[in-house]
């Protein structure tokens, strides 16, 4: 064969390759993406969830049914951060007082959440 | 093994970049029919395949070697479970994956028997040796050192690709040159002489371009890697690559008597002029080519070296430069400055005489002595003492908790010769033949950390500061050399006032982690570049109508990018209840981490109430001392626009070391 036909296959060839190879990988990345994706949307879908949150009382508004807290990460709901909650209850922050360390649960269906229980840890 | 390792490196890289250079030239000099020409091309070519050969035998021990490295174990070498992880998880397994693939399929072609006669053929045959050469060498660079620069790793790379490829084809042309024109030189070779003058000809303009990629991307990657001159020659690193620039610059130096001396010869009469001419550029050739060489032997030392930015380094000389000998200092800053114009009117003349044909001798020569003059007048000013671990970077950081621990060791081993405060006044260093020095000094500027640790660690024998590198821990060093620095830094902060001075950073604010209430520890650190921090230091007796009015301006310091962090001096666990519902106060009330905070922050201001305005980089810009009276939150409000408005500065305090 002469020269410059190997040279010019052996070039396909490694184009080809390389080619086939990204095709595959892109392929498979692209599918893993989906599939994160998907998994994400569900986890983020109307469905009741549940957090136990550690937090530091920072306000009582017992005519508003709300308590302020300063908390930590509250796992795919929300960074650290103070805010005010809504007791589910009025009876929830009997005995609850500013400055007090808890740890309190949080249920509903992101982003409507309410403080369902709430217990002083010092 | 170490050796092993080495020599494996070294062949791999030597007959990789050699490859690359063959396949240039021959390509360079192009296709001719003098049978001595082809006797060369075909030698030339022989050669390459030994160098395939030996490129993928040698590349088999370095992937023995590395996968020995990786798993911890001699043995795992020769397993090939072990290969394939390494192959598959590492990157630099990934890279040699490629790299030797590409190599085997150059080996194949060099060691088909294609025929090349027509011009065509020849010229798809050649081109596409050099392709697959440069293919197998440039993707080395993603496995080397270049890969582990942080930030713009890509930039790196691309750096070090072009560095190798400009390697490949200078340092690979020199010897298959050389051998062209030692035959083109003999009696029977006559009839290749004009190609081989015209291919030393090409080869020279080539090479002329080629050494500037080289300087400038060498340059580049120096800096990324080895940063400054204590890396350069305080680490193994750094003095590799001095060792490389030296045998470089050796090598130029033959280059350019080629360029200027042999070059213009070649054509000259053939038996007197031509032929002894091509036969002293080819020795020189090969001498290059040998330098080459052993570059590339510190190259491959090199690759298996810690670069220096990632190094301690050891300072080897006892003095330094520093322009901070002049703070204070008019006649020494004018002598410099003299000296500076004096140097910089020889190195004008040195160009003119390097520029003007004639009298370049006596020209070059007066320069070089003004130049030496003007130097020697600058320099002595400038240098300051230095110990080994001058640049010495801390390895605690400039941390609150470090600073206050400091302070406890100040106030048990330091504080009966330099006093309380550090102004070097206590009885016992009062009797001393040399008083001690006054910390506090803004002196200190002059002074890197790694100095305060040498001082700490060995003493000054001569002035009675007694030696502490036994009864500290290096660590307990080096908490006392972040306190120094914070108690120097609030003596420098005296004039600090409760309005920015803009666009001029200075003052580092040291990191601190607090916690509020059971919530996972936050640190100063996290607000970079995203919040301006106020932090509030308060005694609460005090301090309660100031609490309430920034409490009352809570949503316009959020819309601002303002954090508020305020710390008990007291450092009480229940700061928060102490506050109570009045003011209703939301925002950080630090109850974990307030001692450390409260003991480095008020080295820097020391009053009842103070609060530190600090930018998103980082650094202290206003200080407020204060009663803890209500009042002023309006124009703390007016800073942070100023801060604002600024441009941001892109420094990191961390990065300043003193
Ligand atoms: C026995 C008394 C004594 C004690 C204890 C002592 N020093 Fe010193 N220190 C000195 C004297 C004297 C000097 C030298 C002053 C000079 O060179 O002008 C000095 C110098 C220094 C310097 C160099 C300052 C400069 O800029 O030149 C530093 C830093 C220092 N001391 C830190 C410390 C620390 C930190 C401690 C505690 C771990 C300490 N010293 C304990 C007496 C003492
Ligand atoms: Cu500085």
């Amino acid at each position: 064969m002469r020269a410059w036909k190997v040279v010019v296959l052996l070039n396909l060839a490694l184009v080809v390759g390389v080619g086939w190879g990204y095709v595959f990988w892109g392929l498979r990345a692209a599918r893993l993406d989906r599939e994160l994706a998907l998994a994400r949307a569900a986890a983020a879908s109307g469905v009741e969830r549940e957090w136990v949150v550690a937090g530091v009382v920072r306000a009582v508004l017992p005519e508003l049914d709300v308590l302020v807290i300063t908390h930590g990460e509250i796992a795919g709901l929300m960074a650290p951060m103070t805010m005010g909650f809504r007791a589910a209850s009025p009876k929830i922050h009997e005995g609850i007082s500013i400055g007090d360390e808890v740890r309190f649960t949080l249920r509903g269906v992101p982003p409507n959440v309410v403080v369902t229980a709430i217990e002083k840890t010092k | 093994m170490y050796a092993l390792g080495l020599c494996a490196r070294w062949l791999h890289l030597a007959s990789s970049i050699l490859l690359v250079g063959a396949a240039t030239t021959i390509a360079l000099a192009g296709r001719s029919d003098r049978p001595t020409a082809r006797r060369w091309e075909h030698r030339v070519l022989l050669g390459s395949r030994g160098l395939a050969l030996a490129a993928l035998g040698s590349g088999l021990i370095v992937l023995g070697l590395q996968t020995a490295l990786f798993e911890g174990r001699g043995g795992a070498a020769l397993e090939a479970g072990s290969i394939a992880r390494v192959l598959i998880e590492t990157q630099a397994g990934r890279v040699w994956l490629v790299r030797f693939g590409l190599l085997a399929i150059l080996a194949a072609f060099l060691w088909s028997r294609l025929h090349v006669e027509s011009s065509l053929d020849w010229r798809a045959a050649r081109a596409q040796a050099m392709l697959l050469g440069a293919a197998a060498l440039v993707p080395a660079a993603a496995a080397g050192h270049a890969a582990a620069v942080e930030p713009e790793t890509a930039r790196a790379i691309a750096l070090d690709g072009l560095h190798v490829l400009g390697a490949g084809v200078w340092v690979g042309g020199l010897l298959p040159l050389a051998l062209l024109l030692w035959t083109a030189a003999a009696e029977p070779g006559a009839d290749a002489r004009p190609y081989a003058v015209l291919a030393a000809r090409r080869f020279s303009r080539l090479a002329l371009g080629v050494v500037l990629v080289l300087v400038a991307t060498g340059t580049l990657m120096a800096i990324a890697n080895v940063g400054n001159v204590a890396g350069l020659v305080g680490t193994a690193y750094g003095r590799l690559l001095l060792a490389k620039l030296g045998l470089v610059v050796a090598a130029l130096a033959l280059a350019a008597v080629n360029r200027a001396v042999h070059l213009g010869r070649l054509a000259g009469d053939g038996p007197t002029v031509g032929r002894p001419a091509m036969r002293r550029l080819a020795t020189f050739l090969v001498g290059e080519g040998l330098i080459a060489l052993a570059v590339l032997a510190i190259v491959a030392t090199m690759t298996v070296t810690p670069p220096a930015r990632h190094e301690a380094p050891t300072w080897p000389f006892s003095v330094r430069l520093s322009f901070a000998a002049l703070e204070g200092a008019p006649a020494a800053s004018a002598r410099v400055l003299i000296g500076s114009q004096i140097a910089v009117l020889g190195l004008v003349g040195l160009a003119a005489g390097l520029a003007i044909r004639g009298r370049r001798l006596p020209l070059v020569a007066g320069a070089l002595v003004v130049l030496g003059a003007g130097v020697g007048l600058a320099l002595p000013p400038l240098a300051v003492d230095a110990y080994p671990t001058t640049y010495l970077r801390p390895s605690v950081p400039y941390h609150a908790a470090s600073i206050a621990s400091g302070a406890t060791l100040y106030r048990e081993h330091c504080a009966a010769c330099h006093g309380a405060g550090g102004a070097g006044d206590a009885p016992a260093g009062l009797r001393l033949a040399r008083p001690p020095a006054d910390l506090r000094g803004p002196h200190t500027a002059l002074h890197t950390a790694g100095d305060l640790f040498w001082w700490l660690t060995n003493g000054i024998p001569e002035a009675g500061m007694p030696a502490f590198g036994r009864e500290l821990g290096e660590e307990q060093r080096w908490d006392l050399v972040n306190f120094l620095r914070a108690l120097s830094s609030g003596y420098s902060a005296r004039g600090m006032r409760p309005a920015i001075e803009p666009d001029r950073p200075w003052l580092v604010a040291p990191d601190f982690t607090f916690a509020v209430g059971p919530t996972p520890p936050r640190s100063l650190r996290e607000y970079r570049g995203r919040r301006t921090v106020l932090l509030v230091l308060y005694e609460l007796a005090r301090a309660r109508s100031r609490l309430a009015e920034i409490a009352g301006r809570d949503g316009t310091l959020a819309l601002l990018g303002v954090e508020v962090i305020a710390v008990p001096v007291d450092a009480a666990p229940d700061a928060i209840k102490r506050i109570g519902p009045e003011p209703r106060v939301l925002f950080s009330v630090v109850t974990e981490g307030a001692q450390a905070i409260v003991t480095a922050y008020h080295l820097l201001a020391a009053s009842p109430h103070v609060e530190f305005l600090i930018d998103r980089q980082g650094y202290i810009r206003a200080v407020t001392r204060g009663s803890g009276a209500a009042g002023d939150l309006d124009k703390t409000i007016a800073e942070v626009q100023r801060l604002n408005e600024e441009r941001t500065a892109a420094s990191a305090p961390e990065e300043h070391v003193h």
